[in-house]
């Protein structure tokens, strides 16, 4: 039993290696950030994308729903791998794009926050999609009858009240993305878990990836603990508003 | 007689299966109120819905002071064989359920369409939304939200909000039905001075004592055709269709 604490609980090994697991936890952070913010206007685009109406459009949904239902179904290692396994050898494009290095971040960081983006941008597109259909039909046909086009409807009307009800679903979102910036490692980016294995693989310990799922832990706990807040609190205007209704 | 404001001829129109219109022809002058009666099911609110295209016929032809407004609907492609913005301009429309837009305050549901669609600038339509609002009794509710108004006061708003973009018919969807007894007169009044004013009206409706003092001609439906029309007097006083009669009868057992 003691050999179980000295594995997954020594100490010694958590403080002399926490610089490094903060230092790997950090770029976790910036990867996270990144995508996180690109990944939300991706989703936007291709769930408003999803919504235009007409024929001339078909083709152009049709598109959107495709990547929607792929990127959602393709393991995320699979879409990190092909980005940097091969985005540098393709020659017609420029070198800043194939081998990305902006704002002094290594191109590892960079294929990471694309896989990322485009895997999270999907799954962000849904929650959007959820969205936006839960608003009244009523809404957008008071829009269009007052004249607003589709899109002045979508902008003034619809994604503004389509926003205020998916923060939690959005938050699951972005817990799932955290955790999963550490799938970049694989591409040595050196993230918290990577640094964890170059320690563990030290050490013959495996008390630096406690480590750096505690650090994880600080930031996801409480996020989950705010959606469950928000669903509470979404939960008593649903109420409140159905209240207002009947009176 | 004088090209009619609005004109429908032949409307017929389908929910899949279902036949919610089956050929209705009717006109409406400039400057007239017409209150459409009928029982649930009977397609008086999708005529209505008609009129601006919300619900576009299969068949039939929609005139809007004299403008073919649907230029045959299996010639085009969508929307874009539909006047919309022709229609959307000159039709305003209020609704059962008022759909006004939650995180707008009153005034600034009333100025959005002003800005965004006729491109008034942000002082000319608060003004203008200002007049509307303080003309339906709403003067000292500018600011408030739709959640924070009872559902008669929602329905004025929403009234302003039509009567904004300048309308030159107007379209009135049971806009009562959802309101508690003692806010229906309020919708009312502010309906009656509107008619009063001239505005050419259509009003779906179960408000019969509305019907027989503000309409100048009442249309009574039934199963997606119009059963008789006429001045109120003559329809709700003395109905000459039984089906008329069986209505008015259940209607105003109350």
């Amino acid at each position: 039993m003691n050999e179980f604490f000295n594995q997954y609980f020594d100490f010694t090994v958590m403080f002399d290696h926490f610089d490094e697991v903060l230092d790997g936890f950090l770029k976790n952070l910036m990867v996270f950030v990144v995508a996180a913010v690109l990944a939300l206007i991706w989703g936007l685009i291709l769930a408003l994308t999803r919504q235009l109406p007409g024929k001339k459009f078909m083709p152009l949904r049709g598109v959107t729903i495709a990547y929607i239902d792929v990127f959602r179904a393709v393991p995320i290692l699979i879409v990190i791998l092909l980005i940097s396994g091969s985005l540098p050898f393709l020659d017609f494009l420029p070198k800043s794009i194939r081998i990305p290095q902006w704002f002094g971040q290594p191109d590892p960081y960079w294929y990471g926050v694309m896989a990322l983006t485009l895997v999270y941008g999907a799954y962000m597109a849904e929650v959007y999609r959820a969205g936006i259909e839960a608003v009244p039909e009523g809404q957008v046909e008071a829009a269009r009858s007052l004249g607003m086009s589709h899109g002045q409807a979508m902008r003034h009307v619809v994604v503004p009240q389509a926003v205020t009800k998916i923060p939690a679903p959005m938050l699951n979102e972005l817990i799932s993305l955290l955790k999963d910036t550490t799938l970049v490692g694989v591409i040595a980016l050196g993230e918290a878990v990577l640094i964890g294995r170059e320690i563990q693989s030290e050490t013959f310990n495996s008390s630096a990836y406690i480590l750096a799922g505690v650090m994880f832990l600080v930031i996801t706990l409480p996020m989950a603990r705010l959606v469950d807040y928000l669903i509470k609190r979404n939960r008593g205007k649903i109420t409140r508003g159905s209240h207002i209704e009947v009176a | 007689m004088a090209e009619p404001m609005v004109r429908l001829q032949g409307i017929c129109k389908r929910f899949g299966e279902l036949e919610v219109l089956k050929g209705v022809d009717v006109d409406i002058a400039k400057g007239e109120v017409v209150c459409i009666l009928g029982p649930s099911g009977s397609g008086k609110s999708t005529l209505l819905r008609c009129v601006n295209l919300l619900e576009p016929p299969e068949q039939g032809e929609i005139y809007i002071e004299g403008r073919d407004i649907c230029k045959g609907p299996g010639s085009g492609t969508g929307e874009q064989s539909w006047e919309l913005d022709f229609v959307r301009q000159r039709v305003g429309i209020v609704f059962q359920q008022f759909n006004l837009f939650p995180h707008k305050t009153a005034l600034e549901n009333v100025t959005l369409a002003q800005e965004t669609v006729l491109g008034r600038s942000k002082q000319e339509a608060r003004a203008k939304a200002t007049e509307l609002l303080e003309r339906v009794g709403l003067g000292d509710r500018l600011n408030q939200y739709p959640e924070t108004l009872s559902g008669g006061q929602q329905q004025r708003v929403a009234i302003a909000r039509a009567l904004a973009m300048d309308p030159h018919v107007m379209l009135f969807d049971e806009v009562t039905s959802a309101l508690d007894p003692e806010l229906v007169k309020e919708v009312l009044d502010v309906m009656r001075e509107l008619a009063e004013e001239g505005m050419t009206m259509i009003v779906v409706t179960h408000e019969i004592g509305f019907a027989r003092e503000v309409a100048d001609r009442v249309v009574f439906m039934d199963g997606g055709v119009i059963v008789e029309q006429g001045p109120p007097a003559e329809v709700l006083e003395s109905p000459r269709e039984e089906r008329t009669q069986k209505f008015l009868g259940l209607v105003l057992d109350h």
